[in-house]
């Protein structure tokens, strides 16, 4: 109120100036220009850069064909806004290609033109786009045949999703873009496209349209929904000649009112299999009309068996798959047929690939491989599970979980919808489960012997300190146990310890070389350092030692008949830092390659052995001492890796034949010196970078990646492969040696916690050490369908359930956060909830409960009563700010009389549609609304007034004797208002809002872009300040349902990466992505790099890059603006050399330069 | 179609990506634009003294509303940004400008049109009873153009698309058409055809050379900017029905066409033809057609046969046209109180029977479609009735107004004003409901002619839809 009074005296209003643009014929409606920067410096978030951590992993379409060649049979999955190709093998699938589409993935379809052997694939995105690609054998890539765009002004766009179709004889691509338009594309004789063409459909809600098999016109059968909601068929001939339909063979009307799908029937058989939600029937051209009843489903998959099209599998929305049988004598279908099969995912596509082999494709649970069983198993189930491919879409809400307080979030999403839900904690790097832990100071190196050269298993571990070394064996009863080797020096540090050949030990040390026997443990040979002179580095393998004494000698010992031979010396002109004679080559035994880092010129150097020539040198730059260098073979590729004292590494491709070392890389993997060590997990081979931040390096698609380790600071790590601690590793920490296994190699980790229910909304309280969340599960008796609510507890570590509390019939949970209120230390769940009472179209009721846990469980505290759904809470001052319907209701804790407290509302906001998302900072609350963008509203308490008031109510208190109550507080009768501050007028339809900081707040909205906007506090008139200006606009291509602040990686804060804000945001299609927060600078030139990325990077099918991003809804269309495609943008680092060259000129900074900027980028997720 | 729409079960349904986001929103309009209620917390204080004939709000921002009355007065209005609160929360919106007799240009009689300069607010343009259609400069209030016509202007239309012109297309008591260009000030064409005034014009939504124009004689006319002439006159009588010959007969009919020449394309035009401005399609079109197809007649233009020529939409004059966001269905209603719906491309009458209603006489009416398009509003007396466009059903009733209601106009653009205190009501986000709103306000008034109804039976056009070619 007070701000508006403010507003009036302060002056008329100013008018609004009307725009006028030059009465020019030639102006563009597209191109809005794109607004200035104000002021740089204080503004971080504006320049925002978008990634993808987690590709989508739902799937939408799946087809199979021999598309890579003409005897090969793929598999070719949509998911959403990539595609991947996979090729049949007897071993089963195996992935040959995954790319991504410019594009959202409307259709695809595979079809083989005239004279082509293999098949094509044609691909509609959601923009009307199209592409025909086939398979360039010789490259392994996608090769466009031809693209074009299909959008039209005139139709409106079709609500019941496209549908594009191919005709069986090539003989035209049918498209249902735009209610009441059918596009034709029709195929020439040589198989090429040629313009196309509208058809006039005059039934407005298609629900289907298929092309029928066998018919000497291209023939579409069309499943519509007329005025009165009764469904029917009907078929055109299309007259490619006469552009127009010809009314077709045949029609059926009103069929089942659940109709939703068409299944072609092959020739000879013909005809239309039209799937119901209570019967099936088939249709064809000569009046056959065969009808099954079925149990009410609705089915939306289908996958067909046979090539002759008598057997389809059906999957439904429960998730149960089944066999319908259409048989037939001849070519006259004589009735249908369904069997139950088993259980699935809840399928969204099904494809057939080959004996009894079906992938289904789900939307809201695992992707799965089956095996279709001649025989019932015990549950009468013929599904047998082959293989899950983990999706984490819908992701409807998530939390991130940061439980080592080390800055890197875990994120808990809830993924899954109906049986499939789940929760899912996703976490990058790779994890160490400890096993075992013992606390030892001062580690110095760390070392596994076996009992013998052959035995699978490490047997002893070898502890080395300052001035002892200590010897720990696995003891009978698989204890790890001090013990004792007697040839080995125990009175000194040891450098380097290894097995040797002919079950021997090698212990170097400072002063000396052993050879021990494995069986007697005795010493058989010593090699001493000449005399003044000690080790300082070595490295040895099964039959060779290198070994480095001060004054920069170097020395070569081979082991030959149990005896230790000096076979070569050499002295070089620096102090050796570092050396390594890992075996490369063919003999794992022996190497012919060594590696030397050097002090003072900083190089590193490559020996051939046995003769110790010097092959090769890199000089590495800078003043950092090389600590730690490592040969190693990953994926099959050699590499030099070279670690400095400051946590950099460099990584170097290696000739094995001429030591050559090329495609130098530097990266930066923490800030403390690193020792390299190779390690193998499920008989791979990886290497183990110790340092502040430890890394595991390994090889994707022969691509160096690096994965950070859950654990804090790393000294020294070796593997400990042991009967008891399977494929373990010993880790020394500062203060403790403690063996532990190690996750499957790979980037994000995710874990499943299967709930056979879907979670709506999840929250995280630190305090209980717990997670808490809505979910509900659907109860399908006979008749009736209904959901029942709950809120459940689990343990935050464990993720143990430890208590559930359900909600009311028709109560649905809508929102659920933790929080804390002002006068009150502890720590609440507070749940809002709405009322879906089958009447209403609006719940006019709701509650927010506020649970506190007690020895696990949720203990209800507090329950308000609200007039509708609350959806959405947020902790707000001490208070509990609640989104109810159009209105935004601030409640506060009051303690009452018995000790009790109650929430009591204190202001609210009126003018939304509906307020389906809020976020809070300070006095400031942005909402996204349902249709009506973002607003942002203020708490606003008037002082001025508040002294009379305190006057006016002083003696009311004193005679109520209120005033005895501690809960008489300034807060309670102060005149607070919140009102609104700004609004964005565009006419967005939000899907989720955060503030990235005071100024600036993120949107994402129903037509899959994401939108900034900036809050214009310095404008200068009232009708500017009055607007949120909309400073960054991006096609992001998902709908995302959530975002939060967060990073998924281990923020090293005294990196340039660290104090770069991200937010997390999670998405239907299961993707979870990043957005940064860029400096400016940095903005500039890694907008630079895109545009120039975009020129050599072709998007499949020749799609346009820029146009894809381009922010795009029904109103306009803009090119993206503040925002990078991270995606693209990484993509640098999988050019070839002459390509990044390329880039890197255009850019004009080095190529080393340029990748270790991406590489930092690449660092966010 | 969505009976049991519940916003919290289709946010859900949506999250989980289960309802497809267009159906979402197209779902959710349609519930708002079906819960269209009379605000009680917004208000337009007029500061005409006559009857409102024109409504528009920009295309630009959703945000100024041109209205045009028939004291000669045109008037824009804030409709975002209320001028003052009554009793703290009654949003009241004045007029932000205002152009009438007393300005040195304003118009001598009643303005019959006032429509936005649609790439932006700049500009607008005024038809009125003066003869005269004026283009006037928003933020200087002058007169910077004016074309002086030969009658009383019923109308004037801009293309919301067009990139490549700046017309005005005008209708008037004359006979014909004429295209003023505000680009050079002059007359660019004059499209005869009307053998009366010209009461309503409509741009074609799809193509920026198509314009639509109904008459007084009962006609509409359907006219391509480019090419001489009219290139289709809708007949009342054409229906879909049967347009597209049976599989069996239209082979026997290909049989016959075959040995009658090469390609005679059965379509007048379809959409494809229409935008594309392909050469070698238009000998195509003038090519002599067989006399089996009735509609191909209608492609002998310029001067089509004098029978299609004749055709007509109404019986009496055309009072208002309209077409459909997408551009594919154009709504007529006429003097016999009849609203039609017509397939653009087709040019046939799709035969919806709108239930029946009372609609003036004797002048233009603007009428109003929702985006889907689901809804029609049509002024009907001192109501405006929302009519289902598939189904012709009444959907709603607007009452309100003490007379006449002249014209509607429905905004999709929700901009909603910034201090909306209230939360029971529902429908109160669209401008739609403000311009109802505002007309009952305003107290629209008529020019005084009488009541005179021309009743018709029902399902006259079902008799009629025999060809009669």
């Amino acid at each position: 109120m007070a701000d508006r009074i403010e507003k009036k005296n302060g002056g008329s209003q100013a008018l609004p100036l009307f725009r006028l643009r030059p009465p020019s014929p030639s102006f563009s409606h597209l191109v809005e220009p794109s607004s200035q920067w104000h002021t740089a410096a204080a503004e971080m978030s504006v320049w925002n850069y978008v990634v993808t951590a987690h590709k989508p992993t739902s799937v939408s379409h799946s087809c199979i064909g021999n598309f890579t060649s003409p005897n090969q049979l793929n598999l070719i999955i949509a998911k959403c806004t990539r595609i991947e190709i996979h090729l049949l093998t007897p071993q089963g699938l195996q992935p040959m290609l995954d790319v991504p589409i410019y594009g959202r993935i409307a259709t695809i379809e595979l079809f083989q033109p005239h004279n082509e052997t293999q098949d094509f694939l044609f691909i509609a995105t959601e923009r009307y786009k199209f592409c025909v690609l086939q398979w360039d054998a010789e490259k392994s890539e996608l090769l466009t045949r031809a693209m074009g765009d299909v959008s039209d002004r005139i139709g409106r766009p079709t609500d019941n999703g496209q549908i594009g179709i191919i005709d069986p004889d090539c003989r035209l691509i049918g498209l249902h873009l735009y209610d009441g338009l059918f596009k034709v594309i029709p195929f020439d004789n040589k198989g090429q496209l040629k313009e196309a063409f509208n058809i006039r459909l005059e039934e407005l809600q298609v629900l289907d349209i298929k092309f029928l098999h066998g018919c000497v016109k291209p023939t579409i059968v069309v499943l519509y929904q007329d005025n009165k909601d009764a469904r029917h068929v009907k078929t055109y001939e299309v007259a490619l000649k006469d552009k127009d339909f010809v009314e077709g063979p045949w029609s059926q009307n009103n069929l089942d009112n659940g109709a939703g799908l068409l299944i072609p029937v092959p020739a000879p058989l013909g005809g239309v299999i039209i799937i119901g939600e209570e019967t099936i029937v088939y249709c064809n051209a000569n009046a056959t009309f065969k009808a099954i009843p079925i149990k009410q489903s609705i089915i939306r998959a289908y996958g067909r068996v046979d090539p002759d099209g008598s057997r389809y599998l059906l999957g439904d929305n429960t998730g149960t798959l089944h066999l319908l049988v259409l048989t037939h004598e001849r070519e006259r279908v004589t009735g249908l047929k369904v069997e139950y099969l088993g259980e699935t995912s809840i399928a969204s596509s099904i494809s057939y690939l080959d004996n009894g082999v079906v992938y289904v494709g789900s939307r809201f649970g695992d992707s799965q491989l089956i095996k279709l069983n001649l025989q019932a198993d015990a549950s009468g189930s013929f599904v047998e599970l082959l293989e899950r491919y983990v999706n984490l879409g819908p992701i409807v809400d998530f939390c991130v979980v940061d439980l080592d307080r080390q800055g890197q979030g875990q994120v808990v999403t809830c993924s899954g919808a109906f049986k499939d839900g789940s929760l899912r904690v996703v976490r990058n790097g790779i994890g160490i489960n400890e096993q075992a832990s013992v606390e030892l100071q001062g580690i110095k190196g760390l070392w596994s012997l076996k009992s013998s050269f052959n035995d699978p298993y490490d047997m002893y571990l070898v502890v080395s300190f300052i001035s002892e070394t200590r010897f720990l064996a696995m003891n009978m009863e698989d204890e790890l146990e001090e013990t004792e080797i007697e040839g080995f020096d125990a009175q000194t540090q040891t450098l380097f310890c290894q097995n040797a050949i002919n079950d021997l030990l090698i212990q170097v040390t400072a002063n000396s070389v052993r050879l021990v026997s494995c069986t007697s443990r005795e010493l058989v040979d010593r090699w001493n350092a000449p005399a003044g002179f000690s080790v300082n580095v070595a490295s040895a393998n099964a039959s060779q030692v290198l070994l480095a004494t001060g004054g920069g000698h170097l020395v070569y010992l081979e082991i030959k008949e149990a005896k230790l031979v000096e076979v070569k010396h050499a002295q070089l002109e620096h102090e050796i830092s570092c050396l390594d004679l890992n075996p490369i080559g063919e003999n794992p035994h022996f190497s012919s390659l060594a590696a030397v880092g050097m002090w003072t010129d900083i190089s590193v150097r490559i020996f051939s052995l046995p003769d110790l020539e010097l092959i090769r040198k890199e000089n590495l730059g800078g003043e950092i001492v090389p600590r730690s260098v490592l040969l190693c073979t990953l994926e099959g590729v050699m590499y030099l890796l070279c670690a400095l004292g400051d946590g950099n590494l460099f990584s170097f491709l290696l000739n094995a034949c001429t030591g050559e070392l090329t495609d130098r890389k530097k990266v930066s993997l923490g800030t403390q010196p690193i020792s390299l060590r190779t390690f193998s997990s499920k008989g791979t081979t990886h290497v183990f970078a110790s340092s502040d931040r430890p890394t595991v390096i390994y090889s994707s698609n022969k691509k160096l990646l690096y994965s950070n380790v859950n654990l804090k600071e790393v000294n020294h790590m070796c593997r400990f492969n042991t009967a008891a601690f399977p494929d373990s590793l010993a880790i020394a920490k500062e203060s403790e040696l403690s063996i532990g296994t190690i996750d499957d190699i790979q980037k994000l980790h995710i874990r499943t916690i299967p709930l056979n229910e879907q979670a709506r909304r999840i929250c995280h309280q630190e305090q209980s050490k717990t997670l808490a969340f809505c979910s509900f599960k659907y109860n399908q008796t006979s008749m009736e369908e209904s959901e029942t609510h709950f809120i459940r507890l689990l343990d935050h570590q464990t993720f143990e359930f430890l208590s559930t509390y359900p909600l009311d019939q028709y109560e649905c949970g809508c929102s659920i956060i933790s929080c804390s209120f002002s006068d009150d230390n502890n720590v609440y769940y507070c749940v809002g909830t709405a009322y879906v009472l089958p009447e209403e179209n609006e719940p006019t009721k709701g509650r927010i409960l506020v649970f506190a846990v007690e020895d696990g469980r949720l203990q209800l505290i507090v329950e308000k009563e609200t007039k509708g759904a609350v959806y959405s809470l947020n902790a707000f001052n001490g208070k509990l700010l609640a989104a109810i319907n159009q209105k935004i209701q601030l409640y506060k804790w009051m303690l009452r009389e018995d000790g009790s407290h109650e929430l009591q509302s204190e202001c609210g906001h009126h003018g939304h549609i509906l307020a389906l998302y809020t976020q809070t900072r300070g006095d400031f609350i942005v909402v996204g609304d349902l249709m009506k963008s973002i607003s942002l509203l203020v708490y606003k308490v008037a002082f001025n007034s508040l002294l009379d008031t305190l006057q006016q109510f002083y003696f009311l208190f004193q005679s109520l004797h209120w005033a005895n109550y501690h809960c008489f507080s300034f807060g309670q009768h102060e005149e607070s208002a919140i009102e609104e501050r700004a609004r964005d007028y565009n006419a967005n339809w939000m899907t989720a809002v955060e503030m990235l900081d005071d100024e600036i707040y993120i949107g994402a909205e129903n037509s899959y872009n994401l939108l900034t906007v900036r809050k214009n506090s310095d404008a200068a008139t009232d009708d500017e300040r009055a607007r949120l200006e909309v400073v960054g606009e991006y096609h992001l291509g998902e709908f995302v349902n959530k975002f939060r602040h967060g990073s998924l990686v281990m923020r090293l804060p005294d990196s340039e990466m660290g104090q770069i804000p991200t937010v997390i945001f999670g998405t239907i299609n299961g993707v979870i992505g990043i957005i940064a927060s860029l400096p400016h600078d940095q903005y500039v030139f890694l907008e630079k790099l895109q545009s120039s990325l975009v020129k050599f990077i072709k998007g499949v099918g020749n799609l346009s890059h820029e146009q894809w991003r381009s922010f795009h809804n029904d109103k306009k269309t803009v090119e993206a603006r503040n925002f990078l495609d991270g995606d693209l943008i990484e993509s640098f680092l999988d050019l070839s050399r002459s390509k990044m060259e390329e880039v890197a000129k255009v850019v004009g900074v080095s190529v080393e330069e340029l990748s270790r900027r991406v590489e930092e980028l690449t660092r966010l997720h | 179609m969505h009976a049991d729409w519940m916003w919290l079960e289709e946010v859900k349904g949506r999250e989980r990506g289960e309802l497809r986001t267009r159906r979402f929103e197209a779902a959710a309009r349609a519930r708002r634009a079906a819960s269209l209620e009379l605000s009680n917390r917004k208000e337009f204080a007029t500061p005409h003294h006559g009857a409102v004939n024109s409504l528009q709000v920009d295309l630009t921002e959703g945000r100024y509303l041109l209205s045009g009355a028939s004291d000669g007065s045109a008037a824009v209005f804030d409709v975002r940004s209320a001028t003052e609160y009554e009793a703290g929360f009654i949003a009241k919106h004045g007029n932000i400008l205002l152009v009438d007799k007393q300005h040195e240009n304003g118009h001598k009689f009643a303005i019959s049109a006032a429509v936005w300069y649609p790439v932006d607010t700049g500009l607008f343009v005024t038809a009125s009873f003066d003869h005269f259609v004026k283009v006037w400069d928003t933020n200087s209030t002058q007169v910077v153009m004016d074309f002086k016509m030969p009658g009383k202007v019923y109308s004037a239309a801009m293309s919301p698309i067009a990139t490549t012109h700046m017309l005005i297309a005008t209708g008037s008591a004359d006979v014909q058409v004429r295209l003023c260009d505000v680009a050079s000030g002059a007359f660019t064409h004059t499209l005869s055809g009307h053998r009366d005034g010209i009461m309503s014009l409509e741009w074609s939504a799809s193509s920026e050379w198509i314009l639509m124009s109904g008459g007084c004689d009962g006609a509409i006319r359907f006219w391509d900017i480019r090419r001489a002439g009219c290139f289709r006159v809708l007949d009342q009588s054409r229906s879909q029905l049967g347009r597209r010959p049976p599989l069996l007969q239209n082979t026997n009919d290909k049989d016959h066409m075959d040995s009658l020449g090469p390609s005679p394309s059965t379509r007048s035009y379809s959409a494809q033809k229409r935008t594309s401005n392909s050469k070698k399609k238009s000998p195509d079109l003038r090519k002599s057609q067989n006399l089996t197809h009735g509609q191909m007649q209608q492609r002998l233009h310029p001067g089509l046969s004098s029978s299609q020529n004749r055709a007509t939409a109404h019986y009496g004059a055309v009072t208002g046209l309209r077409t459909t966001t997408d551009g594919m269905y154009l709504l007529s209603s006429g003097s016999d109180s009849r609203l039609r719906l017509w397939d653009i491309d087709s040019g046939c009458n799709t035969l919806v029977n709108f239930e029946a209603m009372r609609l003036q006489t004797g002048k233009p009416l603007q009428l109003a479609v929702t985006e889907d398009p689901s809804l029609v509003f049509v002024p009907c007396m001192a109501s405006i009735k929302a009519y289902n466009l598939w189904t012709g059903t009444t959907s709603q009733t607007f009452r309100g107004h003490y007379e006449l209601v002249n014209c509607c106009y429905y905004s999709a653009q929700d901009q909603e004003c910034r201090n909306f205190i209230l939360a029971a009501m529902i429908g109160k986000f669209l401008c739609g409901l403000h311009q109802l709103q505002l007309l009952l306000k305003w107290k629209t008034m008529t020019s005084g002619t009488g009541f005179l109804q021309l009743m018709r039976i029902t399902g006259v056009t079902k008799n009629s839809c025999t060809s009669v070619y």
